[in-house]
């Protein structure tokens, strides 16, 4: 019998570490939060914009029961609210705007035995209330332990087509309630974050003879150009220090996957297949992930930088025309349907390098442009559906899915 | 004339949030310069054949001569039905258009925005540009582009429109 449970054990947590593998928790398993709003400042249009913001963020993190009521009360009240006695957790917080017309946060976080966390947080302006929010709701995953959730915190940057040839690059959170349009005008795609910091991006200008890659400093606000190549210019990923690119390039016509060395600005060709070779995403142990039609139709496949040896990746589906990789996970499209004439779905999916388990990630529309959060917890990804262009994210561990809908135009790619 | 904008004011949200417990963690909000930079303009280009029309009219009206090909579903072999146009085509950039750089601007339908559409689209602009190698049209004239999904002449959610889009447009150069 203890044999049994022994290996019963050991295959749950074999599991229990596999993403591929669905994790369904029950809601009403989770402790409940309530928010208690004790703002001094500031009308009543932007007080409920934060607390819905932060409720919002606390949904987002999956590990609590969020109450949806929003309560008044005074900050230095002792106890929480009576309709809030039964609760696990109650965050109280307080805004106010100071001389400068800085938003001041306080936050305190009540358990049943009295005050557990408490931290006061200041922006500039209120304009950017929601990394407040997002940053408390971060702060508080950190105090219950829970796994990093740094993608919370960052910047997204995406391509908004506005009509035929034209597009702008828009500096969002994750959410997309900040939206700061940083180039505007023009035929311009595919940003990149340049760094871990977020300070400088990279994308592809179409306004020009030949497409080029460009570069914007966001501290100095100087652009430069890095490189132009016929056919195609893109900056599929930058490696961790920023120091190396994948590009895709097509100097004669033929799509393939550059490394670009940032500092001696060198560009050395890592695919030589005849069709398209796209999308390379930088790997473990100096390999890369990219998309190639060399079976004549698009799947994914790995590469060995050094010595060149090329493996596929993904045995189902046949095409898979995007990716992204984190650890020895890999995310990608799929087509699900090959109707010409009706509308298609595309989904994302989850496969594990070292098993040969996947998962499906979303269920209707075209979802695309799926990219690993840095501490791969979560992916970001596109979804256009029933003419909506929508952001989501997708918690792997928690086995949900949120969509930000965007409000105007289409999202043509997305970084974060 | 492409004019592009470069709005780097840089983005408010660099928070740094740090410290703890009753600690103030400041942000840095960061106002960057507003950059702006517009493309070189278009050279004028003196033409020969009719004095009452510039050259900038005898570019676009000859441009209008070079017919589109339009390519299958994620496909970009020429079709059978569109040889006769691309030997047309061959023929307009041997003649009327001799003295211009042609440039091939391949695109595909709504059906994905990643990478692997805009690949498409160049290979597109690929085939249409050997088959003018193969009539007798200078390599060395032609240059390719692809706006992937980004150029559509029809958005309806129709399959004919669906058509139109999958397409190799030409445009002259100076």
């Amino acid at each position: 019998m203890k044999i049994i449970v022994s290996i019963l054990l050991v295959i749950m947590s074999m599991f229990a570490s596999d993403a591929t593998i669905d994790v369904v928790k029950k809601a009403d398993t989770l402790p409940s939060i309530a928010l208690e709003d004790a703002s001094v400042s500031y009308d009543s249009t932007f007080k409920i914009k934060f607390f819905k913001a932060l409720a919002a963020d606390l949904n987002v993190l999956s590990i609590f029961n969020v109450d949806k009521a929003q309560r008044n009360i005074d900050f230095d009240a002792s106890r929480v609210l009576v309709e809030n006695k039964d609760m696990n957790y109650v965050l109280r917080y307080k805004l106010s705007q100071d001389d400068a017309r800085a938003l001041n946060v306080e936050m305190k976080l009540f358990s049943k035995d009295g005050i557990v966390f408490n931290k006061n947080y200041k922006v500039n302006s209120s304009d950017i209330y929601m990394f407040v929010a997002h940053t408390i709701a971060y702060d508080i995953n950190n105090f219950m332990g829970e796994g990093p959730v740094e993608w919370m915190k960052r910047k997204v940057i995406f391509s908004r087509m506005i009509s035929p040839q034209r597009s702008e690059l828009v500096v969002t959170d994750y959410t997309l309630t900040y939206q700061h349009v940083i180039v505007k005008g023009g035929f311009n795609l595919f940003p990149k974050w340049a760094n871990k910091e977020q300070n400088a991006f990279y994308y592809t200008s179409l306004n020009e003879t030949k497409p080029t890659l460009k570069h914007i400093d966001l501290r100095t606000g100087k652009s430069k150009t890095i490189k132009s190549s016929d056919g195609m210019m893109i900056c599929s990923d930058v490696n961790e220090d920023g120091s190396k690119l994948l590009l895709t390039m097509a100097p004669n016509g033929q799509p393939d996957i550059f490394l670009y060395d940032t500092k001696t600005k060198g560009a050395k060709k890592l695919t030589n297949f005849g069709g398209i070779d796209v999308s390379g995403q930088f790997m473990e142990n100096d390999k890369i992930v990219f998309v190639s039609d060399r079976l004549g139709y698009p799947n994914i496949f790995s590469l060995n930088i050094n010595t060149g040896s090329v493996e596929q990746v993904v045995y189902y589906g046949k095409s898979n025309s995007a990716c992204s990789a984190y650890g020895k996970y890999v995310v990608y499209k799929a087509r699900e349907s090959s109707d010409s004439f009706s509308n298609n779905t595309f989904n994302l999916h989850l496969v594990s390098m070292e098993s040969d388990s996947i998962r499906r990630l979303t269920a209707v529309g075209v979802n695309e442009f799926p990219k690993f959060s840095v501490d791969g917890d979560a992916i970001i990804f596109v979804k256009n559906y029933q003419s909506q262009s929508s952001v989501g994210i997708i918690r792997l561990n928690h086995n949900k899915n949120f969509l930000f809908p965007l409000q105007f135009g289409k999202i043509q790619s997305i970084d974060w | 004339m492409m004019k592009s904008i470069v709005l780097a004011s840089a983005v408010a949200a660099l928070l740094v949030l740090s410290g703890c417990g009753d600690k103030n963690p400041q942000v840095d909000a960061n106002d960057g310069a507003a950059v702006s930079e517009q493309a070189a303009p278009v050279a004028p280009v003196q033409a020969s054949t009719d004095s009452s029309e510039t050259a900038a009219e005898y570019m676009a009206r000859i441009e209008k001569e070079l017919k589109t090909i339009y390519f299958d579903f994620d496909k970009f072999s020429i079709k059978s039905d569109m040889q006769a146009d691309l030997s047309a085509d061959a023929a307009v950039a041997n003649a009327n258009a001799s003295k211009f750089q042609l440039k091939l601007e391949g695109n595909c339908d709504e059906w994905g925005s990643d990478e692997y559409n805009f690949a498409l689209g160049l290979k597109r602009a690929e085939s249409v540009k050997k088959a003018l190698v193969a009539e007798g049209v200078n390599a060395d004239r032609i240059s390719m582009v692809s706006f992937g999904e980004s150029s559509p002449v029809c958005t309806d959610k129709t399959k004919e429109c669906w058509a139109q889009n999958r397409r190799v447009d030409f445009k002259l150069l100076p």
